[in-house]
């Protein structure tokens, strides 16, 4: 459970975000959607504590599954052991991973497909590989929240379906709050129950998927028209929800 | 040996015939060791010394302290401290404010502050870089340079001072000296065998670090003079060694040098590798003594170091009267005859009394 | 690890059998086995004390003093994820050398020498701390930097120390003193410094993990629950007890912080477990080798420093192009 009541944070004189109540409980997944420079980032540093809120409160667990974009590796630490280092951080400043952790740390590779990696050198992997890892890193710490920054985002068509697919089987699992941040709609549509719109400061609408990312509600997040087409696929064993934005035809929002 | 000395003589009267002057107010040229002539209207009166242990040859050679208006803030503590001090009590009053930057950054000279002075001569380092020179020509100055090392640079630099303030008699008096006190000792340890001469060691630095005079130095010169070997011959002069190489090459005899003020022979008679030395066992262990100078360095004082080596290294072969020439020689350097106490002082009696054969120095 | 521990152990008894005077090793053996095994006094007093008061306690500071410094090197290394940093870059070799130098200024020697170097050591990183602390947060880069500024402001007092030191005695004493040199190690300065050194050595092997920890990044660290700034305050403190005692009894010695820790990252690979107890045997090897050299090669002692920097510059120009090879054929 992570909790932020009343939240605000100011940079000098300029709010990002004020009066903020959120909160992601354990088996629902939040997807938090917004322009640039809308505060997305500030907003998912909060929740992890590295932004000190202006005002309000903040409620977190000791430990929080944390996925950063692209993870500082290049020290050439094996998949394993990166995965490993997560499980130990809260157990005090002697301790070292026991055989127990290196275990847990397998089959979170496992849950994430990424078991055939484990001996590899972590910054020898691609961009979509190392997500994988951090992820499983996240997994495997035990906590019951996880904050992904942007997952997926930059990967390409087949990677972003990697990961999403294991996100989904987590949610489906049920057994922790998913939190991330995200540009495409489309991964909010797949893999969110709830999503939080981000249009201005105190300005933002939160709520079930499928009641606040309407055509209206993104395109006035964006400043773009978009249509949502539902795709019938034959054989398909889920319907597909496609998010299309109309670039070039922003007089449409006025229609 | 013998080579050595033609050198030196040679380069001694090189100086003295550049030298066009006699006493009085007649104009001078010198050759100075950096091959520059120096000419002066009259002999030099207002002297402004740079170098350290040259300025009390000028003292030497003049018998007194009135041709000097400004000198190094080492050489100015060295005097004062000692017994120059005593006997020149005015030199407390002389400028020491002559450098760039304090006595530790060297010799660069404070071109204004040297000015202010009026000196019709300034004497400075010529090994240095052209940076500590320029500015004393560039301002207009009449500027000596010096080198300084060997015996022959130290006869070079007493003619060429000694001329330069137009005493060319005192000049001859002190190079005669330093002729028959060299031959003297030469004479006396010549039938030693080079396998009897006993090794010594001249410590530069022994307080916090130690170092050692090697090949080159004028320590090594009076060493050997004195019918002894430089243990630290394999060294090319002044470096650094550690306590295991000094056991290594055991000297007979340990000289400690007279800068380091707070340091006594019961550092190496205390050092438990050091105080097994041969020298500390056969308690021939000595602090370097300090009249118009430290004797450590050449100076005016030379022969008088050499004196007292010899009869350290040598008891039984040589029969100098030091105390004696002590006193004779600060009557005709300095004008002043020295106490008995003072030249125990000199002497560093109370610090060497109970080292062996020092009792050959005692006042009787 | 067993092959570095060999490699000590033999660098240790080549010292101990070598020096300016020559001990054959037999002599040297049964001198220090003496009270253990009988055997027969065939050696003079200045062998022996030549064996067990000069060398055998210039062995053990040099072999302390080079095992600190690697391991504070490669705890730093992984700390700031930058392996360009070396326990110079905090300012705390900065700072022990100005206590160092005023020490000597003032004429004190041994104790106070090493209490003087040591506090101004942790002064200087305090004053890091305290400059590098922004709205109650420190950030690596900024710490860094502030490395750098409170590291140039202690040398710039050093250069002062000098200047108003007397060239007859106490000038020459610092300059010797800052190019580092194992040549005044006795017994007593080994107890002197072995305790600190001892400290940050138990506590950064003790550790070794929390690097690995705090190598993944600030936020990443934070995130799974590390006191980041606590951490990596403990590690600074410890850098400092023995980076200090080190300058304390031997000068500033370069590059074994920084060179020693990537030739055993190219041995052990990365994982700070291995890493750091590597680094720590590796660098006292190599620094008993290189002050074995330095007061062997020649009847003159050789400046520390300079040999480290000579061997240890080429040594890590080698390794930088090999690693980098290896990146680019991944």
């Amino acid at each position: 459970m992570i909790k932020l009541r009343k939240a605000g944070v100011r940079f000098g004189s300029r709010w990002i975000f004020r009066n903020l109540d959120l909160e992601a409980p354990v088996g629902r997944s939040l997807a938090i959607l917004g322009p640039n420079g809308r505060g997305k980032t500030t907003l998912l540093r909060s929740l992890l504590g590295f932004q000190a809120l202006t005002e309000g409160r903040r409620e977190v667990p000791a430990v929080i599954g944390y996925v950063p974009q692209s993870g500082n590796g290049d020290i050439g630490y094996t998949v394993r052991q990166i995965v490993a280092t997560g499980r130990v951080a809260l157990r005090g400043l002697f301790a070292m991973p026991s055989r127990s952790d290196f275990d847990v740390a397998d089959e979170a590779l496992r849950r994430v497909g990424m078991e055939r990696f484990s001996h590899n050198r972590f910054d020898w992997l691609s961009g979509g590989e190392r997500q994988l890892v951090l992820l499983a890193r996240a997994i495997a710490t035990g906590a019951t929240t996880l904050v992904l920054d942007e997952p997926a985002s930059a990967l390409d068509l087949r990677n972003q379906d990697r990961f999403l697919k294991v996100v989904q089987s987590l949610r489906e699992e049920g057994s922790h709050a998913i939190l991330f941040t995200t540009h495409l709609p489309q991964h909010a549509a797949m893999v969110a129950d709830d999503a939080l719109l981000l249009f201005g400061i105190e300005d933002r609408l939160c709520g079930p998927v499928d009641d606040t990312m309407t055509e209206a509600n993104i395109a006035r997040l964006y400043g773009l028209p978009v249509r949502i087409v539902e795709c019938r696929v034959e054989n398909g064993s889920r319907p597909a929800r496609g998010i299309v934005p109309l670039f070039g035809q922003e007089e449409l929002i006025a229609s | 040996m013998k080579r050595a000395f033609r050198n030196l003589l040679l380069t001694a009267s090189v100086v003295s015939l550049a030298a066009t002057s006699v006493a009085g107010a007649e104009p001078v040229s010198v050759t100075d060791m950096m091959d520059r002539t120096v000419e002066l209207e009259n002999p030099a009166s207002r002297i402004t010394m740079i170098p350290i242990p040259s300025t009390s040859t000028v003292i030497a050679l003049d018998g007194s302290t009135e041709r000097l208006v400004g000198m190094h803030p080492l050489a100015k503590s060295a005097i004062t401290e000692a017994i120059l001090g005593a006997f020149f009590p005015e030199a407390k009053d002389i400028t020491s404010d002559i450098l760039a930057g304090g006595a530790s950054t060297g010799f660069a000279p404070n071109v204004e502050a040297i000015a202010a002075l009026n000196p019709d001569l300034v004497v400075q380092w010529g090994h240095m870089a052209d940076d500590v020179v320029g500015p004393l020509t560039n301002a207009g100055f009449t500027t000596s340079l010096i080198l300084y090392g060997d015996e022959a640079k130290a006869r070079a630099i007493i003619s060429m001072l000694g001329n330069l303030i137009g005493k060319p008699e005192k000049v001859d008096e002190i190079i005669a000296w330093r002729d028959e006190t060299a031959a003297k000792i030469e004479a006396a340890v010549a039938d030693v065998p080079d396998a009897e001469k006993p090794s010594v060691l001249y410590l530069l630095r022994a307080q916090s670090e130690l170092r050692a005079s090697g090949t080159g130095s004028y320590n090594d010169y009076y060493i050997n003079l004195a019918g002894g070997r430089n243990a630290a011959a394999e060294l090319d002069g002044l470096k650094p060694v550690n306590a295991e190489q000094i056991a290594a090459w055991n000297p007979d005899v340990i000289l400690l040098n007279g800068f380091e003020s707070e340091l006594d022979v019961s550092r190496i008679y205390d050092d438990p590798v050091l105080g097994a030395t041969n020298a500390a066992v056969s308690k021939r262990v000595y602090k370097m003594p300090i009249g118009g100078y430290r004797w450590d360095p050449p100076s005016q004082e030379s022969p008088l170091t050499w004196q007292w080596l010899a009869t350290l290294l040598h008891p039984e072969k040589v029969e100098f009267d030091l105390r004696g020439q002590i006193g004779d020689w600060y009557g005709k350097l300095y004008g002043h005859t020295p106490s008995t106490e003072q030249i125990d002082a000199i002497l560093r009696m109370e610090m060497n009394g109970a080292g062996a054969s020092y009792e050959r120095f005692a006042a009787r | 690890m067993g092959a570095f521990g060999l490699l000590l152990l033999a660098a240790m008894l080549a010292g101990l059998g070598l020096g300016r005077l020559s001990i054959p090793l037999p002599t040297v053996a049964a001198i220090l086995f003496q009270d253990i095994v009988p055997v027969t006094k065939d050696w003079s007093v200045l062998d022996e004390r030549i064996v067990t008061l000069v060398r055998a306690p210039r062995i053990l500071i040099a072999a302390l003093s080079g095992a600190a410094l690697a391991m504070c090197g490669a705890a730093l290394q992984g700390i700031f994820r930058n392996p360009l940093v070396s326990p110079q870059i905090l300012g705390i070799s900065s700072g022990a050398a100005f206590g160092g130098a005023l020490a000597i200024l003032f004429g004190y020697s041994g104790f106070m020498l090493v209490g003087s170097a040591f506090a101004f050591g942790v002064l200087a990183l305090l004053s890091v701390g305290f400059v590098a602390r922004v709205d109650g947060r420190t950030e690596t880069a900024t710490i860094v930097l502030a490395g750098i500024i409170v590291g140039a402001l202690f040398a710039a007092l050093v250069s002062l120390v000098q200047f108003v030191a007397d060239p007859n005695s106490s000038l020459p004493a610092i300059v010797g003193w800052l190019m580092g040199s194992f040549a005044s190690a006795t017994w007593p300065r080994l107890m002197l410094a072995a305790p600190a050194i001892a400290i940050a050595a138990i506590g950064l092997y003790l550790l070794r993990f929390r690097v690995n920890v705090l190598s993944l990044g600030d936020d990443e660290a934070r995130s799974f629950g590390v006191k980041v700034e606590r951490d990596r305050w403990i590690f600074f403190i410890l850098v400092a007890l023995g980076t200090g005692a080190v300058v304390a009894v031997a000068g500033v010695v370069g590059w074994v912080g920084l060179v020693v820790p990537h030739a055993a990252r190219l041995i052990v690979g990365p994982d700070h477990r291995i890493l750091v107890p590597a680094s720590a045997l590796l660098g006292a090897a190599y620094l008993v080798i290189i002050d074995t050299l330095a007061r062997t090669v020649s009847a003159s002692e050789i400046p520390l420093s300079v040999l480290t920097a000579i061997i240890g510059a080429p040594v890590f120009a080698l390794l930088l192009r090999r690693s980098r090879r290896q990146e680019n054929a991944r």
